[in-house]
This record gives C-alpha cells, sequence and structure tokens, in this order.
C-alpha cells in the first residue's frame, strides 16, 4: 500500500534535514503508530504519508514516496483528496469556515470532487454514522466541543474514502473526554478495514490498537515492530518514549524478583495478566 | 480568481477580513483618532500582491455592510479596496524592504484614500461620518469651506496618519513571521528583511 | 446562525421562502430607488413605501428599525448640526444666538438622512431574511467563483471569534494598565502589544487553515456540485426580471423629475 524508499526532506531556509533516509513498507489495512519525541520528525512524516510534501510546504525531497503505486511527491495534493487523508492536531483550523452545519461540512470536499448529489448523502450520512455525529449533523461546527470538533475533522476525511488515513497528534489539544471520543471513533474505524497512521503521545493507546509501531529519533527510523518490540524494550527511554504503566510494573516486579519471568515485558493490560501470572479473577 | 491564487492566499483572505474587522471595533472602543481597520488589507498586500490586497479590502467593507452590522461601511469598498491595490503595488516596487520606503507608501496611500473617499462622504452622507472627526468638518464649514472640502479636510488630517500607523505594524508583524511561513507567500522576495 | 458574523433571523414569512436572488434583486431595487430618486423626499419614500412594508412582511420590522434607527440617529444628528448650523450664505430660518440654522443646510441634511436611512436599511433588509449561505451558493450557481463564496462565508464564521479573542486580549491588557491617556502616538504605540499577538498567532494559523481545505480537494479543478438546494420558480425568474427593468425604469425617472426641477 504505503512505499517509502530513501527518502530525505528538508523545509525551505532549513539548515538541516527533518526527515532522513526513510525505507517503509506499510501493508494495507495495517494501524500503525508514529512515536519519538518532539522534533523527531512525526508531523513531517505525517505530512510527506499525506502529499503535503512538497506540494504544499516546497523544500528539497530526495529518494520517493508511494501510495498504492502513486508517487505522492509528484502529485498536486489537491488531486489526492479521496487517496490519502490528514487530520491534525487543532481542531478549530480544521474546520473550513466555508460551511454552516455539520453535515454540509462534511460534504464540502465531495462537492470540491463534484460527486453526485445522492451519492454525497448516502456517504456524509455514513461518516456521521462512523464518527458518532449523527445526532449533531445539524448543529454548527463552530458550536461543539473539541472533541466533537475534531471527530468532524475525521468524518470530513473519511467521506472522502481515502486508502490511507494519517492522523497527526489528533488528542494533543483536547481535554481528556475529547481524547477518549477521539480514540473511540478511531477504533470503529480500524473495525473497518482502514489503512491507519496515527502520530500519538498517549501509548498506552497505541500499545492496545497499533498492528506497528514505529519510532522516530532526529528524522531517521529508530526502531520499527510490534508495540511490545518497540515500546517494552530497554532502549525506548533512550528514544525519548515514557513507558506504559503496565511495563513500569513488570520491570519493578522482575528486578524486585516479586514475578520471575524472562521474555518481553507487557505493554498493554492483556499482556500483563499474561506475565503476571495470567490468573485473572471474573468481573474483577 | 478561481486558480490565480494559491491555497495559503486564499485562507488567509478570510482571515485577515476578520482581523480588520475585530481590530476597527477594539478601535472605536477606545476612541483613537485612528482606525486601524486596515491591518488585514495591507498585510494581504504585502504578503500576497495588489490583487489579493484589493479583494481584502473590498470584501471587508462589503461583508461588514451587507452583514447588517455596519451598513454605512459598504459605500466606501472601494475605498479599502483601493488601500489594498496600492500596499501590493508598493511591495512589488520593493518599497516594503525597509521601513521607511514602507512608511512613506502608508502616507501615500493615506492621502489617496483622503481623496477618493471625500465625494462618496459628501454626497451619500452628508460629508459626516457620526463620530468625533466631525468636528473638524463643522470647523471647517464654519470657515467657509465647500462640503467636498470640508469633507477632504477631514479626511487628510485623519487618513495619512491612520495608514501611516497601519502600515508601520504591518511591517513589524511581517517581519515576525516564521522564514518557513514567509517563503511560501506570493510576494516572498519583497518582503522585508 | 448565532455562531456566524450575521443578523438573520429566521422566521416563517413570506420573504424568507423567496430564493436569495430574489430578495437580493428586491433590495438592490430598493437601494438604487433610495438613491436615484431627487432629495430629500426620494429617499423617504423608498423608506417608507418599500422597505418598512416588505420588513413587515419579513416578520422583521422592529428589528430593523431599532438598528437603523441606532446607526441613522449619529449621522442624522451630525449632519443636521453641521450642515444646518454652517451652511455657506444660506438663508436662516431659527436663530440660536450667534447661530443660526439655515434652510438649505436643513434641506442638505434631510435629503443625507434619508440616504443614509435608506442605504443602512436595504442591507438590513437583506442581511434579516436571508441566509448568507444560501446567497453565497445561489451566486456560485449562477457562476460566481467558488473561491468568492469560501472568502465570505468563511470570513462570517471566522470574524466573531477574533472579535472574542481581540476583546480577551484588550481586557488582559487593560489589566495590566493599557495606556489611555497621553499623546495619540503614545496610544497607539500602546496598542501594538494587543495588536501584534492577534494578528500573528493567526497568520501562523493559516498553514494549517490552508492544508484543511487542500484535504477537502478544495483547490482541485474541474466541475463541483452542491449538497444545498435552493427553490426556485418561474415566476421569481420573471420577477428578478421585472425588478431590473424596474431599477432602470427608476433611475430614468430620476433623472427626468430632476430635469424638471
Amino acid at each position: 500500500m504505503i512505499a517509502v524508499r530513501d527518502f530525505t526532506y528538508t523545509y525551505p531556509a532549513a539548515p538541516r534535514p527533518a526527515l532522513i533516509d526513510i525505507n517503509l513498507e506499510i501493508a494495507p489495512g495495517q494501524f500503525v503508530g508514529v512515536v519519538g519525541a518532539n522534533g523527531a520528525g512525526k508531523s513531517t512524516l505525517c505530512y510527506a504519508l499525506s502529499g503535503f510534501i512538497p506540494d504544499f510546504y516546497r523544500g528539497d525531497v530526495k529518494g520517493s514516496l508511494s501510495v498504492a503505486g502513486r508517487d505522492l511527491c509528484k502529485t498536486p495534493v489537491a488531486e489526492l483528496a479521496g487517496e490519502v487523508g490528514l487530520v491534525f492536531a487543532n481542531p478549530f483550523n480544521q474546520i473550513t469556515g466555508a460551511r454552516f452545519t455539520v453535515r454540509e461540512e462534511l460534504a464540502f470536499g465531495l462537492e470540491n470532487l463534484g460527486r453526485p448529489r445522492d451519492e454525497m448523502v448516502a456517504r456524509v450520512d455514513e461518516a456521521l454514522r462512523l464518527t458518532g455525529l449523527t445526532e449533531l449533523a445539524d448543529r454548527s461546527p463552530y458550536a461543539l466541543s473539541g472533541g466533537q470538533q475534531q471527530r468532524v475533522a475525521i468524518a470530513s476525511v473519511i467521506v472522502l474514502r481515502p486508502k490511507v488515513l494519517v492522523l497527526d497528534e489528533p488528542t494533543s489539544q483536547l481535554d481528556p473526554v475529547g481524547a477518549r471520543e477521539v480514540f473511540e471513533t478511531l477504533d470503529a474505524l480500524t473495525g473497518e478495514g482502514a489503512t491507519v497512521i496515527l502520530a500519538e503521545h498517549k501509548l498506552e493507546w497505541i500499545a492496545a490498537h497499533a498492528d506497528r509501531v514505529i519510532a522516530l529519533r532526529g528524522g531517521r527510523v529508530a526502531a520499527d515492530g510490534t508495540p511490545r518490540e518497540v515500546l517494552a524494550d530497554a532502549s525506548a527511554e533512550e528514544l525519548g518514549l515514557m513507558p506504559t504503566r503496565y511495563t513500569l510494573a513488570a520491570r519493578l516486579a522482575a528486578t524486585q524478583g516479586v514475578v520471575k519471568r524472562d521474555g518481553p515485558l507487557p505493554v498493554t493490560l492483556d499482556e500483563a495478566r499474561e506475565f503476571f501470572g495470567g490468573r485473572q479473577r471474573e468481573g474483577a | 480568481m478561481q486558480r490565480s491564487f494559491n491555497t495559503l492566499t486564499l485562507a488567509l483572505i478570510p482571515v485577515a477580513i476578520a482581523i480588520n474587522i475585530a481590530i476597527g471595533q477594539i478601535i472605536v472602543l477606545l476612541k483613537l483618532p485612528v482606525y486601524l481597520d486596515s491591518i488585514g488589507t495591507v498585510l494581504v498586500g504585502l504578503l500576497a500582491g495588489p490583487i489579493a490586497g484589493l479583494i481584502t479590502g473590498g470584501l471587508t467593507n462589503i461583508i461588514w455592510g451587507v452583514s447588517g452590522l455596519n451598513p454605512q461601511y459598504t459605500p466606501f469598498f472601494y475605498v479599502a479596496a483601493v488601500i489594498g491595490l496600492m500596499a501590493g503595488i508598493f511591495a512589488r516596487l520593493g518599497w516594503a524592504r525597509t521601513i521607511w520606503m514602507w512608511a512613506l507608501g502608508g502616507l501615500i496611500t493615506g492621502v489617496v484614500a483622503a481623496i477618493i473617499s471625500a465625494p462618496t462622504s459628501a454626497i451619500v452622507f452628508g460629508g459626516v461620518t457620526g463620530a468625533g472627526t466631525d468636528l473638524i468638518v463643522a470647523a471647517l464649514r464654519a470657515s467657509g469651506a465647500g462640503i467636498m472640502q470640508a469633507t477632504f479636510g477631514q479626511g487628510i488630517v485623519s487618513d495619512p496618519l491612520d495608514k501611516l500607523a497601519t502600515f508601520v505594524i504591518v511591517w513589524l508583524i511581517v517581519r515576525a513571521l516564521p522564514l518557513r511561513l514567509r517563503v511560501r507567500f506570493p510576494n516572498a522576495e519583497y518582503l522585508p528583511k | 446562525m448565532t455562531n456566524a458574523f450575521s443578523l438573520y433571523t429566521p422566521r416563517a414569512s413570506a420573504l424568507h421562502r423567496l430564493h436569495p436572488l430574489t430578495m437580493l434583486a428586491l433590495v438592490v431595487f430598493c437601494l438604487v430607488a433610495g438613491l436615484a430618486l431627487p432629495g430629500p423626499w426620494g429617499p423617504y419614500v423608498v423608506f417608507l413605501l418599500l422597505i418598512l412594508p416588505l420588513a413587515a412582511l419579513g416578520q422583521v420590522l422592529p428589528n430593523l428599525l431599532s438598528t437603523a434607527v441606532k446607526i441613522a440617529l449619529p449621522f442624522a444628528i451630525s449632519v443636521f448640526l453641521i450642515q444646518g448650523l454652517f451652511w455657506t450664505g444660506g438663508t436662516p430660518v431659527v436663530e440660536l444666538g450667534p447661530l443660526s440654522l439655515k434652510r438649505e443646510g436643513l434641506w442638505f441634511a434631510a435629503q443625507s438622512t434619508g440616504r443614509v436611512l435608506t442605504v443602512v436599511s436595504s442591507f438590513l433588509l437583506l442581511s434579516l431574511t436571508t441566509r448568507p449561505d444560501a446567497l453565497m451558493i445561489a451566486l456560485d450557481q449562477r457562476g460566481a467563483p467558488k473561491t468568492l463564496t469560501y472568502i465570505v462565508l468563511a470570513t462570517i464564521q471566522i470574524a466573531p471569534r477574533f472579535q472574542a479573542k481581540a476583546r480577551t486580549i484588550l481586557d488582559a491588557q487593560r489589566a495590566r494598565g493599557l495606556e489611555t491617556e497621553g499623546s495619540v502616538g503614545r496610544r497607539v504605540a500602546a496598542l501594538l502589544p494587543l495588536v501584534v499577538p492577534l494578528v500573528l498567532g493567526s497568520i501562523i494559523d493559516i498553514e494549517e487553515r490552508a492544508m484543511a481545505l487542500d484535504a477537502r480537494a478544495f483547490s482541485r479543478s474541474g466541475p463541483k456540485t452542491s449538497l444545498l438546494t435552493l427553490r426556485d420558480t418561474s415566476a421569481q425568474r420573471a420577477g428578478r426580471w421585472l425588478l431590473l427593468l424596474g431599477m432602470i425604469a427608476v433611475v430614468a425617472l430620476g433623472i427626468w423629475l430632476r430635469r424638471a426641477a
């Protein structure tokens, strides 16, 4: 689905590249978490995977980056709507302002693609349902909470049925309630088999949901594997990643000899149960 | 105007109009002898060129008026459009590279604004605005000036000062913009260093 | 619509049911008639016999009257005093101590007030009865550029948020003791900490706003479609042509009346 080859990118007027020698293959339907410290290149990778580099950001590109065989670096970003979709942190800036209701905001992209009205109505209804916005369809997008606005942003992109959905820290400007709404929405979407790339600091959520984690440091891929391989590894902290509470508890238990077990540390609740002996009380 | 603007310029225009309106109304509250209701317009002229500036200026007054909030501004839409146009032309002439030439551009724009707004002010509004600057009109009328002269006299006292302040503020703002963003506007090569 | 920069007031009126272009033609007719007919009576005839009855039909008469008066009154006071008192070489009608009100000045002031009233109330009539998004969509279905629709609709939704932001910054500056005394230059300079962060922050935000637009295929060329549909009738189409002819007629009438006078 996605193939990145020797990809190096420098922003205009920047002294050094933001991404260096990136090589990635991402299979259709994969849910990939992108992690790393601030400035590691997470956002830049997201912009590249959604076609904004170099068409929108300009700058200097080496190597290639393609989605479903289409070279993103040689295609204008407006032609890519429907192929790749991008959601980013600030919900307010993602509302186009060009439409007065949530329903019309969702239809905006389809209108620009010139889709027939019947198809538009059906696809908007489906996107409203998937993001749990049906009840709010006739409200002004500006009258919604941050979490609801972010769901509108997600819905406005998935209504275009992109082959790849890229999300750049979609919960970083939301309160805990808003963040949970967004994660629940993403849960529903991955159930639909979409290819999702999610840059995120909330590692516990990534650990529980991603098929694969890519860790970046200084613009390079520093680790790439299953969540357990990447996040429970002793080197994770050097990448600026805060281990999950399950990993921390297990590491403490292992060093103090409470639990004697070989193999990788857990990163999710289920793995922690198994690690701590697999006994599970019903209803606990 | 379909594809003559890049998306960045298009996204800038509504924000610039909102800046005109928001700051313009704050200044009214502060009772200052300036308007500062064309900061967004001059900004667009400088960053994106004369045509984008013209559209921003013209639409500011049309939207401000037709929305029903300040209908008295709409007849002056062409004045606001010319302000944006002139800012764009001065930028293209390279005047924005130094603050002195740019400030001079502001003064010239103010004089032009005073000249071209006088007829509409006199014919549609009887030469008054209903604001404090009407005292100038009163004084000029009392000393025997005609309606058009009195109106122009009011404009020539307030407009150059206002446009000078506006141009200087815009210059300071553009200089503070991150380089990464500045290089992507159509006028990138004409911006202050 | 409370979130947009618009006075639109929903009512179940005949005027609200009109196609936005019909409403626009009607308002432009009022505007043209008010400015074309000779003063001082011309604008008042339009205001009293056309705009007010239409506002009543649209069930927005109180809204229109109160807003129009609020805007036009300061003008009226200013213009009557200045042009009434200081008209050069006019005929005095009322003596006020050393000053006197001149007939020609009052006549001129009455005409100016009438024009202001017509301009203001015409726009108010449009704004109160017509959804701005419907109007813009109607215009772009008639071939107006999509970019214009975007600029206008985005502006009226962003502007109230900016006003709120500006007010917050102003209050913060006031709490820290914003200069409200001193010379003009000083007070304008004192505004910089208010103006610069507001503008700078919003310009930096436009990068993301532009990305969101491009992610929704905004800059794609080719035909576009519309979710919102507008009801138009052949009667309204005919009405719009009649209003256009009416505008030409009323301009001609205005010229003829001025010649005759």
